[in-house]
């Protein structure tokens, strides 16, 4: 008795969260034509002014020796609201995370050389020699470097006027890059959320410490859509070439105390004027109030 | 022997030929003409645009007043000025969801000269910035301030006297315009009159 009410409870529980899954789910495709780009922004918030839907389709990211190109897309979506907080000049607005979780997607991107671009073969100790000589014998050798969020969304911040202007910080967030292969281990980190890697991107021009010297973005070319509710800026170019990285940490699994020191002796210097981000790309933004009215519109 | 003689003197021929054309060209700089006779002094030109329209694709602002006040010289034979004013106001945008703000032209005074291309005269204004504020709760731009620079290349029709700015005679001029980090299209129509000395004289560029 006790037992088939228990399943009868679950049962029940299970259709109550299928239902609310369907009923989330038709909430959000509501949105029509140029709007269903922003189904993940958090519109019904009311402090959020704008949503965002920024996607990277191409690029690199330079760490100290190693140039990751990007080759797959990486989208960072949510929304953002008014610009008060002023710094280095410019207002910056609070960001807030994607309604279905996922602010920046964990895109993984080829790593050039795969675990021999990483740990060379040659002078290693014998325990790593035998451990990198296994991986190769499974084809286990590719390596994917992923960039994360070190922090919650809300630790990212727009400038739409440095945007607009192509000058100063358009966007800063904080990020890690995640390396991944079965020999690294699952917290293979450069950056972490007690020190992350802090992107400055800017589309105008950086002005980097050496050896790296300045380099431009680009604003793209603009285009406004729903009589000026959404616009669209193609082939941008966000640009940040002063930041600087901590050390790799975690990687090797319990072998991070060899294997650490080898992958960042391979990445060599990383401190500010080391490393290179460039992501190219479509940018879009909306009015928040515009993609709500649009969802309203269409029941 | 003589072959190579008349190759050198054709070449010669050639050169004075293209020294000459040059030296056409550069004489040719316009200069401001009142009734014909080549302005002596400072005159001041002023108008409001008979239409004007500054357009990002997708996004078209007009001003319904549009004035300009342009001081003018000839220096050494050339047309010279400098913009002074602009004033504008009841600017709208083609866009229900959008409004205009605020709109000011900044960094005055513009300066300006004449050139000629194409046998067309044409004046020049340089260092444009016009910064614009649109608003509107739905406007993607609400609360962005969107800023025009550049220069702009404008033809003259004597006749008619106007000056004509738009995509065909920035190109020409070899200006442009440019705001959210593009080239931007500008169009407008300009009366060209005297206001100071030589109010009523038929005002001419060659």
């Amino acid at each position: 008795m006790q037992k088939h009410r228990t399943r009868a409870l679950a049962t029940a529980l299970l259709a109550v969260a299928l239902a609310a899954l369907g009923l989330a789910g038709s909430a959000q495709a509501k949105l029509t034509g140029n709007y269903t780009k922003f189904l993940n922004c958090p519109y019904t918030n009311e402090e959020v002014l704008k949503c965002i839907d920024s996607v990277t389709e191409s690029g690199e990211v330079v760490l100290g020796n190693k140039k990751v190109p990007i080759e797959k897309q990486v989208i960072l979506q949510g929304g953002y609201g008014e610009a008060i907080e002023e710094k280095e000049g410019a207002e910056f607005a609070k960001f807030y995370a994607a309604t279905n979780g996922v602010t920046l997607s964990k895109t993984p991107q080829n790593v050039p050389g795969g675990l021999l671009g990483i740990i060379p073969e040659a002078s290693q100790p014998a325990l790593v020699k035998a451990l990198i000589k296994f991986f190769f014998e499974n084809s286990l050798t590719g390596v994917n470097s992923t960039l994360e969020l070190a922090k919650p969304a809300s630790e990212i911040r727009v400038s739409e006027n440095d945007l607009a202007g192509e000058t100063g910080t358009a966007l800063q967030m904080p990020v890690k890059v995640h390396l991944e292969n079965p020999f690294l281990g699952k917290n293979c980190f450069v950056g972490s959320s007690t020190n992350p890697i802090i992107w400055k991107l800017t589309t105008g021009t950086t002005s980097p410490p050496p050896p790296n010297t300045a380099i431009s973005g680009l604003g793209g070319e603009i285009e406004f859509l729903e009589e000026g509710r959404i616009l669209v800026s193609k082939n941008n170019k966000l640009v940040d070439n002063a930041w600087s990285a901590p050390p790799a940490t975690g990687c090797g699994g319990i072998l991070s105390f060899l294997v650490s020191p080898i992958i960042n002796a391979q990445l060599g210097t990383t401190t500010a004027g080391h490393n290179t981000a460039i992501l190219k790309g479509t940018l879009n933004v909306a009015s928040a109030l515009a993609v709500a009215k649009n969802n309203k519109e269409n029941p | 022997m003589r072959t190579s003689k008349t190759a050198i003197g054709v070449a010669l021929a050639a050169l004075v030929v293209l020294c000459a054309m040059f030296a056409t060209a550069a004489s040719a700089a316009p200069a401001w003409k009142f009734e014909e006779k080549a302005l002596e002094g400072t005159e001041v030109v002023v108008g409001g645009a008979y239409e004007s329209a500054l357009t990002i694709p997708g996004l078209t602002t007009k001003c319904e007043n549009f004035l300009y006040k342009l001081t003018v010289k000839n220096e050494a034979g050339t047309g010279k000025g400098e913009v002074t004013e602009v004033p504008l106001y009841n600017c709208t945008t083609n866009s229900t969801a959008c409004a205009v703000k605020s709109i000011k032209a900044e960094a005055l005074p513009w300066p300006s000269h004449l050139a000629t291309f194409s046998t067309t005269p044409y004046i020049i204004i340089e260092g444009v910035k016009v910064p614009i504020l649109y608003s509107g709760a739905e406007c993607v731009l609400g609360g962005i301030l969107v800023t025009v620079t550049g220069s702009a290349g404008g033809s003259i029709n004597n006749s008619a006297e106007t000056a004509t700015f738009n995509s065909s005679t920035l190109t020409a001029s070899g200006t442009s315009l440019k705001a959210l980090g593009q080239k931007i299209e500008w169009s407008g129509l300009f009366p060209t009159e005297a206001f100071q000395w030589h109010r009523e004289q038929a005002l001419s560029v060659s």
